[in-house]
């Protein structure tokens, strides 16, 4: 029961709440999506301390030719902050409310209906899901919340750390991402910005070298202690330790060349190169250096020593919400930190919604449901069948509604390249011309997800202008490129075989997936086509860790898989570049190589776009992969609960993400 | 027994067999049962002609051809209709590229592997899939998810359920019968070595067993599945097999037959397996049901045959994800329960029909 259970519930991917805060996250959205594909865990498999040199780092790496850099650059010297200031050109970077921002634009909006109205409706089409979220994803007027309320969330798995540079799991993004503190965040349409909660100004120099931040001087640890830029500084020096076994925050500020407190509330981030994504790289958690300063030299691992398993249990918390209880396997509460909105006496900011955030942990997709219809839980993320039969009926819709957005998840079959089968374009093209895809998404995706044609969302910046079609089943075609290929029925058994080396190799491949049913089914459909034109295939559902570990070490023929997008096109770099980490299929093509290297490095937002948008016609027309679908985020609300608002990367994670979410008061 | 005490009408004995089955016979649940398996070895072993959607037999170009052995195995499937590119859908392809050829259908068209699409038998809608399938005239035990229909599924899962039965039961026999009589007849330090063997293989649990295997094994199958069932479950027939040994090693006739010059591997083959061979059949059938169950549950935890499978409990594991689709448990389920209990009861029947002791304490 449980096995499937988990894989299933466990495609919940990364949410990080609040927004603020957070970690690179374009790097760890895409670190992390191999949860999508492999079900939790650390996100590339494989811990870090067991496997220095391949960890985070080479997985996630994003470029190839810069060296490793696990430790900090200790000849660096910062330069007089006078000499910078007089040298630098400072232009100012966005500071914003995510908040207020969304406040701001739904005063433009009228909502289409009125709440009790829509809290009556059932989600059966398209318009009604539109006008379920137009009025219950609204932010409360003034006094309109229940700022007493408490509201218990869905985890599928336990946290493994509570420390914040420890993050990795989808898990940890939901709650670390409550209880951490950190300067840059993005919006609904994936820009960065520094969070207003905690930044006064962010500049970056005109050469792109240099990153200046002016802290708040009202944060304060949820000790009472002061969150100084002196924090930020440290933790950059910690993460960079070779000796602490950081699993995936390391990479992305690897690409920093040193990080510099001037003062309490001046911080400059130094880069090796004007990059792009420069502004992804210096965001990262803090840790407070006063709690950590001495026992991190004890300890490097952060986790063994007495001192550091107390912290374990109680954290000190530089975000809005503090770990106030945790019963291993069960439930983590989250309390609001009163000097969070109140420093010295006066209100410095707005309080979050709620008081108590409840997390369950319940593995089994079937047992969450129940609990969600019973009300223990206010929310979960529904899978397509619980959708579109488990959840129509009035047992469901007596306490809960659902609403569906579009998110950037896409499936796919990917191809060993290396395998005499798939080496050849054509062979690779004719699998993807053989797959009854219309079938698959009209039956076993009960019609819920949208085709995918290649690795970047359609309606992203980075997607070509001109749209390319998603493939579809024409068998003719497919034979006919397969015997342009060579593979023919030579003896006359009914599979299609070729001459390699003198042997005659039959046209036989196992496909790799995990055990979901779904994707089983999915499998299975690709199967039964490849029979109709005299190939065999063998599906093979495996353990997600199995399937992880065999897909990193390139020991397989085919896949099942899957990857959400990240917050910047580069983070896909280590996807599709000749021998990076995630090039599980080892494709390489030069000009792909070379238009990544220049993505990086142009600045100018349409230019970058048009790279982009060739590597993706590229790899539409070479078909590394066979893109199957974008998958949709699914979600069962408590009739209670009003704001969400959905962005590319659900409800959850981007500014203002889960703080918009409210209970109303009691009438 | 009585006749026997009367000299003016001698009665013949049957012999043992003759005996133990008239025995047998009054048993009408185990006769039944008996009778049920049997049913059950004919729908397996023509499961492609019951329920298909290739031609039992047919003519094509002038040739004849059986393509509906492919479902044995996919190689026995005429490469003729690769070439002209028929794509497994056989009716509407037959008439099209050969307007004079003619097919024997069979009994019931659905597939096990796949749903049938509209139209591929002419004028027949496509199956219903989600959880549409209740079951209706076209589909006696309705359709899973996907549309694939459960009978037609079930009548191929027959194959499944009883090869594993008699395969892994059949490799568990020989290997407890042979390391049973060696540890018996030898005694000694061999008896010594075998039983502690024995011991030994007792204590693997075959189910962590097989979920172990099944992460490594590179291509799964319910071959496989069958041999660690088989080469995990030999070790009650082996103990039961020593006992019988030990036992009839110092019986009069196998004296005699030593004393006749006899070696060792004629009298233990010859003169006491014959005589031990009912008490040792009673936990072979009984392992038989037991083997079947595990099968099932190894498919409902989804580590049974790859798929596509028909086997039976694949088809409770199907029903977990919603549980509204009543048919998805209640045949397949009941299925199982049937032929576990037939096993069960052919079990118990033999051992009541060739067991004395029981016979007395019933009387």
């Amino acid at each position: 029961m449980g096995r499937t259970g988990r894989c299933f519930s466990q495609e919940r991917t990364m949410r990080h709440s609040r927004g603020k805060a957070l970690v690179r996250s374009a790097l760890l959205w895409l670190a992390a999506v191999v949860c999508v594909e492999g079900c939790g865990r650390k996100p590339d498999g494989i811990p870090a301390d067991a496997q220095p040199e391949t960890s985070a780092q080479e997985a996630t790496r994003r470029s190839a030719e810069t060296p490793v850099a696990t430790t900090p650059p200790v000849a660096f010297e910062p330069p007089a902050l006078e000499a910078l200031n007089r040298d630098a050109k400072w232009i100012d970077r966005p500071v914003r409310d995510g908040l207020q921002r969304l406040r701001e634009e739904q005063v433009k909006e009228t909502p289409q209906m009125g709440v009790p109205v829509a809290l009556e409706m059932r989600n059966d089409s398209a318009e009604a899901n539109a006008l379920i979220l137009s009025a219950l994803g609204r932010l409360p007027e003034a006094g309109q919340a229940d700022l007493g309320a408490r509201v218990d969330r869905h985890v599928t798995a336990d946290l493994g750390s509570t420390n914040p540079i420890m993050i990795s799991t989808s898990a940890e993004f939901d709650i670390l991402g409550l209880t951490g503190f950190g300067l840059f965040s993005f919006d609904r349409a994936l820009e960065p910005f520094a969070t207003a909660d905690t930044v006064a100004s962010w500049q970056t120099s005109a050469d792109g070298m240099f990153d200046k931040v002016v802290l708040r001087d009202d944060l304060q640890w949820s000790d009472g202690q002061p969150i100084t830029a002196h924090d930020i500084a440290f933790t950059y020096r910690v993460i960079m330790d070779p000796r602490v076994p950081v699993p995936a925050v390391r990479s992305g500020t690897d690409q920093l060349a040193w990080v510099h407190a001037y003062d309490d509330r001046t911080v400059i981030f130094f880069h090796k190169e004007p990059l792009a994504t420069n502004v992804w790289n210096i965001n990262f958690p803090v840790l407070p250096q006063h709690i950590y300063a001495d026992t991190w030299e004890q300890d490097p691992t952060l986790k063994d020593s007495p001192a550091h398993l107390k912290l374990e249990e109680k954290p000190v918390c530089g975000g809005p919400y503090e770990i106030v209880e945790r019963t291993r396997g069960q439930q983590i509460v989250l309390r609001r930190r009163a000097n969070w909105s109140t420093v010295g006496g006066s209100v410095v900011r707005e309080e979050p919604f709620f008081k108590e955030i409840r997390f369950r942990i319940i593995e089994d997709p079937n047992t969450t449901l129940l609990a969600l219809k019973a009300g223990e839980i206010d929310e979960m993320i529904l899978l397509p069948e619980q959708w579109t039969t488990q959840t129509k009926g009035e047992d469901f819709s007596k306490r809960n509604t659902k609403v569906t957005a579009p998110e950037w998840v896409s499936f796919h079959f990917g191809w060993n390249l290396d395998t005499p089968f798939f080496a050849d374009r054509r062979v690779r093209r004719a699998m993807s011309y053989a797959f009854d895809h219309d079938r698959m998404l009209e039956q076993l995706c009960y019609g819920l997800y949208q085709p995918a044609a290649g690795n970047f969302h359609e309606s992203s910046w980075m997607a070509p202008r001109k749209k390319l079609a998603p493939y579809k089943q024409d068998l003719d075609r497919a034979e006919a490129l397969l015997d342009e290929a060579g593979w023919i029925d030579h003896d006359n058994d009914g599979i299609r075989d070729k001459s390699i080396d003198g042997r005659l190799v039959p046209l036989e491949f196992s496909m790799l997936v995990n055990q979901q049913p779904l994707r089983i089914a999915i499998c299975t459909l690709l199967k039964e086509n490849l029979e109709q034109i005299g190939v065999t295939m063998n599906v093979r559902p495996v353990e997600s860790t199995v399937l992880q570990d065999l897909t990193q070490k390139k020991k397989f023929q085919a896949y099942f898989g899957g990857w959400g997008a990240g917050t910047d096109p580069d983070s896909s770099e280590n996807i599709w570049k000749t021998a990076a980490g995630r090039n599980f299929v080892s494709y390489s093509n030069a000009e792909v190589d070379r238009l990544f290297e220049e993505g990086r490095r142009e600045l100018d937002r349409a230019k970058r776009a048009e790279k982009y948008a060739r590597i993706q016609e590229i790899l539409y027309e070479d078909q590394p992969y066979t893109w199957l679908y974008w998958r949709n985020s699914f979600y069962g609300f408590s009739k209670q609960l009003r704001g969400y608002v959905f962005s590319p990367r659900g409800p959850y994670h981007y500014s203002p993400g889960f703080s918009s979410l409210w209970k109303p008061r009691e009438e | 027994m009585e006749g026997s005490m009367t000299p003016t009408q001698p009665m013949r004995s049957g012999g043992f067999w003759a005996e133990a089955w008239r025995r047998y016979r009054r048993r009408p649940l185990a006769l039944a049962a008996l009778v049920f398996v049997g049913w059950l070895a004919v729908v397996a072993l023509f499961a492609p002609a019951i329920a298909g959607t290739k031609p039992v037999l047919c003519r094509y170009k002038g040739h004849l051809y059986a393509p509906c052995l492919a479902f044995f195995d996919r190689r026995l499937e005429p490469a003729v209709f690769a070439r002209d590119r028929f794509r497994g859908t056989y009716p509407q392809n037959l008439k099209e590229k050969d307007p004079d050829s003619w097919a024997i259908w069979p009994l019931f068209f659905q597939d096990p592997y796949r749903a049938v699409r509209e139209n591929e038998w002419p004028g027949r809608p496509a199956n219903p899939a989600r959880d549409e399938g209740h079951p209706s005239a076209s589909h006696p035990f309705g359709t899973d998810q996907y549309g694939v229909d459960v009978l037609a599924k079930m009548v191929h899962g027959t194959t499944v359920a009883l090869l594993v039965g008699f395969v892994s039961m059949g490799l568990a026999g020989t290997i407890g019968i042979v390391i049973g009589a060696l540890g018996g007849y030898c005694g000694g330090w061999v008896d010594m070595v075998t039983s502690r063997f024995t011991e030994i293989v007792m204590c693997i649990p075959t189910l962590v067993l097989i979920l172990a295997l099944t992460a490594i094994i590179e291509k799964p199958s319910i071959w496989k599945t069958m041999a660690i069932i088989g080469a995990t479950g030999w070790t009650g027939i082996a103990r039961l097999t020593r006992g019988e040994f030990l036992r009839l090693r110092q019986s009069e006739f196998v004296m005699a037959a030593r004393a006749a010059g006899a070696g060792p591997v004629r009298i233990m083959l010859r003169h006491i397996l014959p005589n031990a061979l009912a008490p040792i059949l009673v936990p072979i059938t009984f392992g038989i049901a037991s083997a079947i169950l595990t099968e099932s549950a190894l498919s409902f935890l989804g580590f049974g045959p790859p798929p596509p499978s028909a086997s039976w409990g694949s088809l409770l594991n199907d029903a977990r994800s919603n549980y509204s689709m009543w048919w998805l448990v209640v045949f397949p389920g009941l299925a199982i329960f049937l032929t576990v209990l037939s096993y069960n009861l052919i079990g118990e029947g033999l051992q009541e029909a060739t067991d004395p002791r029981l016979r007395e304490a019933r009387k």
